[in-house]
């Protein structure tokens, strides 16, 4: 007791530095960008910016361009979101089986987790292209049809989720196999003596004890997926016919390269509270059975 | 699943049908684990032997194919040179100086935050809480264009600190060492303050000696947020002394010409050395990821 008067500004001297620096450098710049989206652009320099309430929005919603992106977006999110998971969660089962030599096999599954993204895209950009690329190679080789890869509407999308799962299915299977690993053994051993087959075991035992993991894993890689942007710039910038124009790429389109920055605000504010609409959801039908 | 091969009158005697079934499934795995295997390293080992071959035979044995495509045959190491002369070893300098500072600066910063979360209650304990919550929430990519209005305003465009300090404090982070801090000895730290020592001193030389695990990670999850970065330097860092190693790999290509084996021969260096410096901590990183996410 004595000692609670004489520490009392121990501890915000310990978060005084943290707090401040995520202040300026992450919610103030939220704040400034939820702002933006309601002000329009300052007819000359250094004129003051007109409020316009929510008239960008209505802009925006009239847009086509951000529609079709929103449409993309939207396409893509649902495939690459459950897919990501799914593997991951598969590929944590696989490297966590109890066979000789698994520890050699989980450290190469694991490898593409150290890999930036921008090396991943670099490297799998030469891999798929049409005319010269070691995946056609392959497949000419093998007798089957080569694939335009990036340079279709149609394939682009599928592309860009086989090029980003490489790294991305080997990332959230960390947690996985992290999770796995602390099942207690107890809790399987007695499922066993039930009487439990190995499928029974992973949908009544693994499963249920993961759900937390699969949550986290599920809003996380919600989050990184939404938020893609650096495969998009050096991959596609957005095409063929816009058929990879993401959300977050349009804002760079209209914020960088076309000087937009209101409509460009008003987009990563939408995208932000869809993310959250999607978190709560996520949270919603994952939790309910607890 | 019953294997073909295997003659029906095998099955009068069980136990060998057991035992070869086993053995199939026993292949079956280990066929499985062979498979992913080689699927994840495809594109490094192409990637390897293509940096490790000359320009004009870079895409030689991938179109058409041939098992030469992961074998460097024409061996050379043109590619390599060719970057080392333009400034990669520059560039590997600079992110490697980017990566240790900010581990060391960001690792005080946000263990101390964590400590004081998961060891002090005072006034306002909920609220500072919040704000890191929030923070963990929007994610830093929708907020870069205020961001670097901001850096560009303090005139900051061009310096060490723009690469540097928004990258100190990380909410995740210190989401980490607060769940790692709950967990530590009360009676280590009591017996430190009856001692009359500081709290800074308890944190120095009673806390930090025994959060190896947790310092390994965070000092990995830090290097590599430096290391990986791309976009940001761009935006901020644009002159050639402050060329971070992601840039460096992209000016292989240029506008009248790409050097593929010289963004290849970047791109490998840039993926082995956090491979190398991670593989030996890879439990410590699972172990102190998994204790963050628990809650």
């Amino acid at each position: 007791m004595k000692n609670r008067k004489k520490i009392s500004a121990v501890p915000y001297l310990f978060l005084a530095p943290a707090i401040i620096l995520l202040v300026i450098f992450n919610l103030i710049p939220a704040i400034a960008t939820f702002k933006q989206s309601l002000f329009a652009e300052a007819a000359r320099r250094g004129a003051d910016p007109i409020f316009v309430g929510f008239e960008n929005f209505l802009r925006i919603f009239q847009d086509p361009v951000f529609w079709k992106s929103a449409k993309v977006t939207l396409f893509f999110s649902l495939i690459v979101n459950p897919l990501q998971t799914v593997f991951a969660l598969g590929l944590a089962l696989i490297a966590t089986q109890k066979v000789k030599g698994i520890g050699f096999f989980r450290s190469i599954y694991l490898l593409p987790v150290a890999v930036s993204i921008n090396v991943v895209v670099v490297v799998w950009g030469l891999m798929v292209d049409p005319n010269a690329g070691l995946l056609n190679g392959i497949l000419k080789q093998i007798g089957l049809m080569e694939q335009p890869f990036l340079t279709s509407p149609q394939q682009v999308l599928n592309t860009i989720i086989m090029i980003i799962s490489w790294k991305g299915v080997p990332y959230w299977a960390l947690f996985f196999i992290a999770a796995l690993q602390a099942i207690p053994v107890s809790a399987v051993e007695a499922a066993i003596i039930d009487g439990a087959n190995k499928w029974q075991l992973l949908i009544r035992i693994t499963i249920p004890i993961l759900r937390p993991i699969i949550l986290f894993v599920l809003v996380a890689d919600t989050i990184v997926n939404f938020t893609l942007f650096v495969p998009i710039q050096l991959l596609t910038q957005g095409g063929p016919q816009l058929a990879s124009n993401l959300v977050m790429y349009e804002t760079y389109r209209r914020g960088f390269i076309y000087g937009d920055l209101g409509s460009s605000s008003v987009m990563l504010t939408i995208m932000f509270f869809v993310i959250l609409i999607v978190i709560g959801l996520q949270n919603l039908v994952l939790r309910e059975k607890n | 699943m019953i294997p073909i091969g295997i003659p029906e009158t095998k099955n009068k005697k069980g136990r060998r049908n057991l035992f070869s079934l086993k053995t199939m499934l026993t292949i079956f795995r280990y066929v499985l684990l062979i498979v992913i295997a080689i699927l994840v390293l495809l594109p490094l080992l192409w990637g390897i032997s293509a940096s490790f071959s000359p320009l004009e035979k870079t895409y030689e044995y991938a179109y058409p194919f041939s098992w030469k495509a992961f074998f460097p045959v024409d061996f050379t190491l043109e590619a390599y040179q060719a970057i080392f002369e333009r400034g990669f070893g520059r560039s590997l300098i600079n992110t490697f100086m980017l990566g240790i500072t900010t581990v060391m600066i960001g690792g005080f910063i946000c263990t101390t935050a964590g400590f004081a979360f998961a060891r002090f209650d005072f006034p306002g304990k909920s609220l500072l809480f919040f704000v890191v919550l929030l923070t963990f929430t929007i994610p830093g990519d929708l907020t870069v264009i205020p961001r670097f209005i901001m850096i560009k305003d303090w005139g900051w465009i061009n310096t060490w600190q723009a690469l540097i300090v928004p990258l100190l404090a990380n909410s995740f982070i210190i989401f980490m060492s607060s769940q790692f801090f709950k967990d530590f000895p009360q009676e280590l730290v009591d017996a430190a303050r009856v001692d009359g020592a500081t709290w800074l001193r308890v944190y120095f030389s009673v806390v930090l000696p025994v959060s190896k695990p947790l310092l390994i990670s965070l000092g990995l999850i830090l290097f590599l947020s430096q290391w990986d970065s791309y976009f940001w330097p761009l935006l901020v860092a644009p002159d050639q002394q402050f060329r971070v190693v992601q840039l460096a790999i992209t000016e292989s290509v240029q506008e009248y010409q790409t050097f593929w084996n010289e963004l290849l021969a970047g791109s490998m260096l840039a993926a082995f050395i956090p491979i190398v410096l991670l593989l030996p901590f890879q439990r410590y990183f699972i172990n102190a990821v998994v204790g963050a996410v628990k809650e």
